[in-house]
C-alpha cells in the first residue's frame, strides 16, 4: 500500500511539473520552439528615388534577376545545364559544375536583366530559382555624381545625398519566414508567411538638371581649354540656400562607382586604389579648403561697413604697396592705384585698401564678425563630410596676420563656406544654411516631410547688405569684374586669383562669384579653377564661365518664375 | 501475505484488466514509434515503417513469450534464482568480448549472437528481481535482523557495478538498485532504516549539487558534473549537454493542453535526439498536449495499482516479491523517464516502458508481466 502511494505521490509530482511546463511555461518554449524551426529569406525593399526639382528621376531602380539553383530539387540537370548556359551567355561547364554541386542552393548569376529571368522563369525548369532584386541606377550616369552618390551591396547609401538621406531612402527589408526540419529543408505544407517589405521614401533636391548639365558642359570646357586639374561651379538660391547645381569634374560614373578613370596609373595595392577611389569620389565644393582670396573682400568689406570704419566715400591711395609693422605688402598692379574711394578700390580689387579696412577694425573685432558670419562653423549643408574652416587661433594673430586674412589669404575655407556666406551678406543679413533635401515623399505621392534648414537672421545689418550689392554691382559694371556682365541684366560679383600653398610653386586657383539680379538676388553662382595652365587671373578665366552660366540660366529662372 | 496455496482450478484468476493495460500502452506506443520515427526513417533512407516493423516483431515475439510464462506456474523459476545472478553478471562481462559486443550512439551496451542484439542490464534486471525474491523467501525472519537487512542491500551491489562500469550505463544501475530497495522495503517490516537511508540519501544528492553549481566557474568538470550544470540551466548550455533537454522542453512546453495533433510534431524532426527513445514521452506531450500525458500517467498508474492488487493476494510470498520487482522495475522507469524529459532530475538515458522504442526492453517487460499474470493465475478468487 504504502509503495503505491510512494508511487501515486511520484506520479502526481510530475503532473504537476507538466501542468507547470505546459500551461505556465507553453507560450515561452512555443516561442523558442518557433524561432528554431523557421529559417528567414529577406526580400529587398525598393529604395527611394531621388528627384530634382523639374521632376527629373535622378537616381532610380532597376529590376534585376538572380539565377540560382537548388541541387535537390533538379529534375533534369541536362536540360538545366543547356537553358541557363544558353540564356545567360555562360560555358556549360561553368554552369554545370554548379548545377551538380551538392548544396542548399548556389548562385549561377546575378544582377541579370529583367526580361532574361523573364525568359528563365517560362522554362518552368525544376530546381532553377529567379530571384527578383533591386538594384541602384542612375539614369543621368556621371550628372551630380560627387552630390548623388551611389549605394553599396545592401542597397545602403556609401557616400552623397545616399548617405545623408538613407533614412527616407531605404525602407523596410521584408521577410519569408519558412518552416524548415533540423536540417534547414523547407516543409512544404506547413507554407510561407510572407511579411512584404516597404518601400523607401523618394526625397526631393533642389538640383535643377538644366542648369546642372549646362554647368556641367562649362565646367568641362573649362577644364579642357585651361588644362586644369578640375572645375567646380555652384549655383544657389542665396535667399533661402537651396542648391540649383553643384559640379565637381571631372565626375565620375554613378553606375560604376569602382571603375578608375583610364588616365590614371593602375594602382598596385588595395589600398592604393581605395585612395584613388576616394580621390575621385570628393566633392570639391564641400570636403575640400583653399584659401579664398580676393572673393574673400566681400566678407571683409562688409565687416567695415558694418562696423562703421569705412564708408562708400572714403578715400584711399595706393603706391602699390603699404607697410605692416615692418612688412611691406605688395598689391597685385605693381604701380599702384592711386587715388580711389573704397568703391573704386573693392573695383580695382586693391589690396592697400582692404587691408587699411581690416587693421581699423582690429583683430578683436575682425575675429568677432568672422564668428558672426558663420565663417567658424560648417555650413550645415546636407551632404557628408564637410570640411571645417582651417583658422589662426584669436591669440595668434598679429598686425600681418589681420591684414593678409583681410585680402582672403593665410586661411582655408570651403567653396560652400564662401558662397553661403556671400549669400548671407547680399540677401539682407540672413545666414542661409545650404542643403539640397526639399521634402520626403512616400509612395502614394504624399508628402511624409517638408525638410526645415535654420536661419539666423541680421547677420549684417539691410543697409551694410544693400550698400555691398551695390559695390559688387560695380565690380562687375565696371571693374576686374567685367567679364561677368551679361547684357540686360544687373549681375553682381567679385572675382579673385589665389596662390596655392607652398608659394612660389607656380599653382593658381582662380575663381569668381557672382549673383544676379544685383538689386534683388535670386541665383548666386561660384565659378572654381584649380590650377589652370596660361591665363590665371580669375577675371579673365573664371568669371566668363560664370557669364556663359548666366546668360542661359537667367532668362530660364525668370521663365520658372512666370509659370509658377 | 495470503496463506497457503489450495490449488482449485476453477475459481482462478485472470487478471484480464492488467492485460488490457498493457495491451493499450504497447498498441499507443507503436502509434507513437511510428510518428516518431516516420521522418527519421525516411531520412536515412529507409522505408517510412522502418523502425514500425522492428517493434511490431519484438513485440509480437514479446507477446509470445508472456503468454508461455504466464502459463508456467511461477515456482518453476525458483530454482534458476542463483543462476539468473551468476548469468547476469557473466552477460555484463561478455560486453567485454570484442567478438560479441555491439556499440549503438557510442555506447557499448549490447552483445551480439548472429542477428540478435541483447542488453546485458534488462536481463539484469529480470534476472535481480527473481533472485531477490527467492533470497528473501530463504531468509525468512532473518530479514527483520540488521545484518539480513544490510545483506539483501549489499548483494545487488556488485551487479549495479558492473552495469554501471562494464556498460557505462548509470540509469540501468540505478534502477537494479531501486528494485532491489523497493523489494526490500516490501519484505521488511522496518521503516525506520528506510527514512534514515532517504534522508541520508537526499542530504547526499543536495550537497552534492550544491558543490557542483558552485564549482562551475571552474575549468575541470566532469562528464556527470556538467550534465548536472545543465539540468539546472538548461538554457545556458543548449549547444551542449542542455542540448537534448531544452529540446524535449520546447517540444513539451509547445504542447500546451491540448498539444498539436497526432503527427503534427516539429521537434520529432530532427530536432529532438531519441525521439522515439528515451525522448518519446515529450513527443506525446507535443503532438497530444497535456491532457495525452495525463492520460499516459494515469494508464501507469492503474498498472502498478493492478500489480498492487496483485502483490496483496498473492498467494505466497514469492509470488508477492516477484510482483513487487517488477511493479518497482516498471514504476521506476516510469517515474524517472517523465521526470527526465520535464527535465525534473537530471538527463539520464531510461526509456518509457512498453512505448519507447527498443526490441529487448519490450521482450524483458512482457516477460515480466507474463510472470505476473502467472503470479495471479494463483489467487483464489475467494480471496478478493
Amino acid at each position: 500500500m504504502v509503495t503505491f502511494f510512494l508511487c501515486a505521490a511520484a506520479f502526481l509530482m510530475l503532473i504537476g511539473r507538466l501542468v507547470y511546463l505546459m500551461v505556465g511555461r507553453s507560450e515561452h518554449y512555443t516561442e523558442a520552439a518557433k524561432a528554431l524551426h523557421e529559417r528567414e529569406r529577406s526580400i529587398k525593399a525598393a529604395r527611394g528615388r531621388i528627384i530634382d526639382s523639374t521632376g527629373a528621376v535622378l537616381a532610380d531602380n532597376r529590376t534585376v534577376c538572380t539565377i540560382s539553383v537548388i541541387h535537390n530539387q533538379i529534375s533534369d540537370p541536362k536540360k538545366v545545364v543547356e537553358v541557363l548556359s544558353k540564356e545567360l551567355g555562360l560555358s556549360e561547364e561553368y554552369v554545370s559544375q554548379r548545377v551538380e554541386k551538392y548544396s542548399a542552393i548556389e548562385r549561377i548569376k546575378s544582377n541579370v536583366d529583367k526580361s532574361i529571368g523573364d525568359k528563365i522563369r517560362e522554362y518552368d525548369l525544376d530546381g532553377v530559382k529567379v530571384d527578383e532584386d533591386y538594384k541602384r541606377y542612375y539614369p543621368y550616369e556621371t550628372l551630380a555624381s560627387k552630390v548623388l552618390g551611389f549605394t553599396g551591396g545592401d542597397n545602403q547609401g556609401i557616400i552623397g545625398l545616399e548617405v545623408i538621406y538613407e533614412e527616407y531612402l531605404k525602407g523596410k527589408e521584408g521577410t519569408i519566414l519558412t518552416v524548415t526540419d533540423a536540417k534547414g529543408v523547407e516543409i512544404a505544407e506547413a507554407g510561407e508567411e510572407r511579411i512584404e517589405p516597404e518601400s523607401g521614401n523618394d526625397v526631393y533636391v533642389s538640383l535643377d538638371i538644366n542648369i546642372q548639365s549646362y554647368a556641367t558642359q562649362l565646367a568641362m570646357q573649362a577644364m579642357e581649354t585651361k588644362q586644369a586639374d578640375s572645375v567646380s561651379i555652384l549655383v544657389m538660391n542665396p535667399q533661402n540656400g537651396e542648391i540649383l547645381a553643384m559640379v565637381n569634374v571631372p565626375e565620375f560614373d554613378l553606375n560604376n562607382p569602382y571603375t578608375l578613370p583610364e588616365n590614371i596609373p593602375e594602382p598596385s595595392s588595395q589600398e592604393e586604389k581605395q585612395n584613388a577611389l576616394n580621390q575621385m569620389w570628393r566633392n570639391g565644393c564641400i570636403n575640400d579648403t583653399y584659401e579664398p582670396g580676393s572673393t574673400f573682400k566681400i566678407i571683409t568689406a562688409a565687416a567695415g561697413l558694418e562696423s562703421g570704419e569705412v564708408t562708400v566715400n572714403d578715400r584711399f591711395n595706393c603706391p602699390g604697396y603699404i607697410m605692416v609693422e615692418d612688412r611691406r605688402i605688395r598689391c597685385h598692379k605693381v604701380g599702384g592705384h592711386g587715388a580711389e574711394d573704397f568703391v573704386q578700390g573693392t573695383m580695382n580689387s586693391c589690396n592697400p585698401v582692404f587691408i587699411t579696412v581690416g587693421l581699423r577694425i582690429g583683430v578683436d573685432r575682425y575675429y568677432d564678425y568672422f564668428k558672426q558670419f558663420g565663417l567658424l562653423t560648417k555650413t550645415g549643408v546636407d551632404l557628408p563630410g564637410e570640411a571645417g574652416t582651417i583658422m589662426h587661433k584669436k591669440e595668434n594673430i598679429g598686425a600681418v596676420e589681420l591684414a593678409t586674412i583681410s585680402f582672403g589669404q593665410s586661411f582655408q575655407i570651403t567653396p560652400i563656406q564662401l558662397a553661403t556666406t556671400a549669400s548671407s551678406i547680399i540677401n539682407g543679413g540672413n545666414r542661409v544654411t545650404p542643403h539640397f533635401g526639399v521634402k520626403v515623399v512616400n509612395g502614394e505621392g504624399e508628402t511624409v516631410k517638408t525638410l526645415q534648414y535654420p536661419v539666423k537672421k541680421n547677420i549684417v545689418s539691410e543697409q551694410t547688405s544693400e550698400t555691398m550689392r551695390y559695390i559688387l554691382e560695380q565690380v562687375v559694371e565696371n571693374g576686374s569684374g567685367k567679364n561677368g556682365y551679361v547684357e540686360g541684366y544687373r549681375v553682381g560679383g567679385k572675382t579673385a586669383t589665389s596662390q596655392t600653398l607652398p608659394r612660389g610653386s607656380g599653382r593658381y586657383i582662380s575663381s569668381f562669384l557672382g549673383f544676379a539680379p544685383a538689386d534683388d538676388p535670386k541665383v548666386l553662382a561660384v565659378a572654381i579653377i584649380n590650377n589652370p595652365q596660361g591665363v590665371y587671373y580669375g577675371g579673365q578665366i573664371a568669371a566668363p564661365i560664370v557669364r556663359q552660366l548666366f546668360e542661359n540660366i537667367l532668362p530660364y529662372l525668370e521663365g520658372m518664375n512666370y509659370n509658377t | 501475505m495470503a496463506g497457503r496455496q489450495k490449488k482449485r482450478p476453477a475459481e482462478n484468476y485472470f487478471d484480464y484488466s492488467l492485460l488490457f493495460i498493457v495491451l493499450f500502452l504497447l498498441g499507443f506506443g507503436l502509434v507513437m514509434i511510428y510518428s516518431t520515427s516516420s521522418y527519421e526513417a525516411t531520412l536515412q533512407g529507409h522505408e517510412s515503417t522502418f523502425y514500425l516493423k522492428k517493434q511490431v516483431m519484438a513485440t509480437v515475439i514479446g507477446l509470445v513469450a508472456m503468454i508461455v510464462v504466464a502459463n508456467i506456474p511461477y515456482h518453476f523459476w525458483e530454482q534458476f534464482a542463483t543462476i539468473a545472478y551468476i548469468g547476469s553478471a557473466v552477460l555484463i562481462v561478455m560486453v567485454l568480448v570484442p567478438q560479441l559486443q555491439y556499440s549503438a550512439n557510442g555506447a557499448t551496451r549490447w552483445i551480439k549472437v548472429g542477428p540478435l542484439t541483447l542488453q546485458p542490464a534488462e536481463v539484469a534486471k529480470l534476472g535481480m528481481i527473481l533472485f531477490l525474491a527467492s533470497l528473501v523467501c530463504r531468509m525468512g525472519r532473518a530479514i527483520r535482523t540488521t545484518k539480513g537487512f544490510f545483506m539483501v542491500l549489499l548483494i545487488p551491489a556488485p551487479i549495479c557495478v558492473m552495469i554501471w562500469q562494464i556498460t557505462n550505463n548509470m540509469s540501468s544501475a540505478i534502477i537494479v538498485f531501486g528494485i532491489a530497495a523497493l523489494m526490500l522495503f516490501v519484505a521488511s517490516p522496518e521503516y525506520k532504516k528506510f527514512i534514515i537511508l532517504a534522508a541520508g540519501g537526499a542530504a547526499a544528492i543536495a550537497v552534492l549539487v550544491f558543490f557542483i553549481s558552485q564549482a562551475a566557474s571552474s575549468e575541470s568538470m566532469g562528464f556527470r558534473s556538467e550534465r548536472i550544470l545543465a539540468w539546472l540551466d538548461p538554457e545556458a548550455y543548449a549547444s551542449g549537454k542542455g542540448f537534448q533537454t531544452l529540446q524535449a522542453l520546447y517540444a513539451i512546453g509547445s504542447g500546451g493542453i491540448l498539444g498539436k495533433g497526432l503527427g503534427q510534431s516539429m521537434q520529432k524532426l530532427g530536432f529532438l535526439p531519441e525521439a522515439q527513445n528515451d525522448m518519446i514521452f515529450s513527443i506525446i506531450c507535443e503532438e497530444l498536449g497535456l491532457f495525452g500525458a495525463i492520460s499516459i500517467i494515469l494508464m501507469f498508474l492503474l498498472l502498478i495499482w493492478r500489480f498492487m492488487v496483485i502483490a496483496n493476494n498473492a498467494s505466497d510470498l514469492f509470488g508477492a516479491l516477484l510482483v513487487v520487482g517488477v511493479m518497482g522495475h516498471i514504476a521506476i522507469q516510469v517515474i524517472l523517464n517523465i521526470a527526465v524529459v520535464t527535465n525534473t532530475i537530471p538527463n539520464t538515458g531510461i526509456s518509457l516502458p512498453f512505448i519507447s522504442y527498443g526490441g529487448s526492453a519490450v521482450l524483458f517487460l512482457m516477460i515480466e508481466v507474463g510472470i505476473v499474470l502467472s503470479v495471479a493465475k494463483g489467487i483464489r478468487l475467494k480471496d478478493i
